[in-house]
């Protein structure tokens, strides 16, 4: 009887269930294959307001890259900026082949690997711009190279990749 | 007219920043910490492909001279040993030089040139004739009726350093305003005093022709902005300069 009285409690003590609560919640409806594309803003006037700005950073060394990006989503925190998304583009590898020919041609090869972070903002104000752009500049470490520019439908499409079956089938069909 | 009853004169003036080239030394406490860190990952870190090759070769060198084998000169790997490479990757990385961290701080302090203080912001200073006096300020050019202040900097900086540089202005607003009354013996109903505009812009390329220059110049930090500015300018300029 000691091992049965443990406080498990089965389907015929009447506390079963006691601690279930997923029946309260409001249920969240099932995401979509595909995202929708943009939202962009520009307004005119005298409060300049940037839509959606990527601040991209490239490096062939991969621990600086990711800290730096940290580096500037938390200090968009800090300045309560709102970051839409902060992503890594697919890294591309390059092969070095070094022809060098004194009298026996040698080849060495080396292998360097480009690593890219985007961070997304949006509700840039054109007065604060430029002082963001200072410090992160400033603060910008060595073999790192930034870029920011303005988030257009290529950007995104870039993310994407292609299906070769899907657009045949399509091609078929129509 | 409204222009008349205005008595300040206005300047628009451009700081010309050259970024850092290279990132300052660390501090005592932040060298420990990194060396300290360089230790666990190294002790976390699992073998890499060249070391487990390395490793491998060594323990069948070892193999030989005990027994005397000559099995593993048929799967001839012999070509080229791990050891070897790693020795010719050593012999480049001796070959090859940096280049100096502190470069013109050896000559002897010479500060118009731009190659000097890698670590940190530039600034361009230029003696300009105010009234009297030859003061050192930051490039300032009058503004006329019917331009923006911005570009009124942007003449400042091409009036001086020649039309071509490759400078990027940040932004339409200006950073800081310092404003003086002229000397009473100057001062008419129409001219209270003046109203300077800062502007701030970073120099993009490393090197233009200095020979454009026309008054002395300087290029300076800002711990040494305070040897040559007057101490109510330095206030408001030092207001919106970063470190």
């Amino acid at each position: 009887d000691a091992l049965l009285g443990c406080h498990r409690s089965y389907r015929s003590r009447p506390t079963h269930g006691i601690g279930k609560f997923k029946y309260l919640l409001p249920k969240e409806a099932l995401k979509k294959r595909k995202e929708k594309v943009q939202m962009k803003e520009i307004s005119a006037g005298t409060e300049y307001q940037y839509g959606d700005v990527n601040i991209q950073m490239t490096s062939y060394d991969l621990c600086l890259v990711e800290h730096f990006a940290q580096y500037v989503h938390r200090l968009c925190n800090r300045l309560s900026i709102r970051v839409n998304e902060s992503y890594a583009m697919p890294t591309k590898t390059n092969e070095m082949l070094f022809l060098e020919e004194r009298g026996s041609k040698m080849q060495l090869d080396a292998v360097l690997t480009t690593h890219q972070r985007v961070v997304q903002i949006r509700g840039l104000s054109s007065t604060f711009a430029p002082i963001l752009l200072e410090i992160i500049q400033s603060n910008q470490p060595e073999g790192v190279h930034l870029l920011m520019k303005q988030h257009t439908e290529a950007d995104f499409k870039s993310r994407l990749k292609s299906r070769p079956e899907l657009e045949e089938l399509l091609a078929q069909m129509s | 007219t409204a222009a008349a009853r205005r008595p300040w004169k206005l300047f628009g003036a451009m700081c010309l920043l050259r970024l850092p080239r290279i990132t300052q030394p660390l501090e005592k406490e932040e060298e420990e910490m990194a060396a300290l860190m360089e230790q666990i990952e190294l002790e976390k870190s699992h073998y890499s492909d060249h070391e487990i090759r390395k490793l491998e070769e060594e323990e069948r060198l070892k193999r030989r001279k005990e027994s005397l084998y000559d099995e593993d000169e048929a799967h001839g790997k012999t070509v080229i040993m791990a050891q070897d490479l790693e020795e010719k990757w050593e012999q480049k990385f001796l070959q090859f030089k940096a280049a100096p961290q502190i470069t013109d701080a050896d000559k002897s302090n010479d500060r118009t040139s731009l190659n000097r203080k890698l670590d940190s912001n530039l600034m361009l200073l230029v003696k300009q004739k105010i009234g009297n006096q030859e003061l050192w300020l930051l490039p300032q050019v009058e503004w006329q009726p019917g331009e923006t202040l911005r570009s009124t900097a942007e003449r400042a900086m091409a009036s001086f350093l020649g039309d071509h540089i490759q400078a990027k202005v940040l932004g339409n607003a200006p950073y800081g305003i310092y404003k003086y009354k002229f000397p009473k013996a100057i001062r008419t109903e129409d001219n209270v005093g003046a109203k300077v505009f800062f502007f701030k812009a970073f120099l993009q390329s490393s090197d233009f022709p200095q020979a454009e220059l026309k008054a002395d110049y300087l290029w300076v930090t800002k711990k040494e902005l305070g040897d040559y500015l007057k101490s109510e300018y330095l206030k408001k300029v030092n207001r919106f300069l970063l470190d």
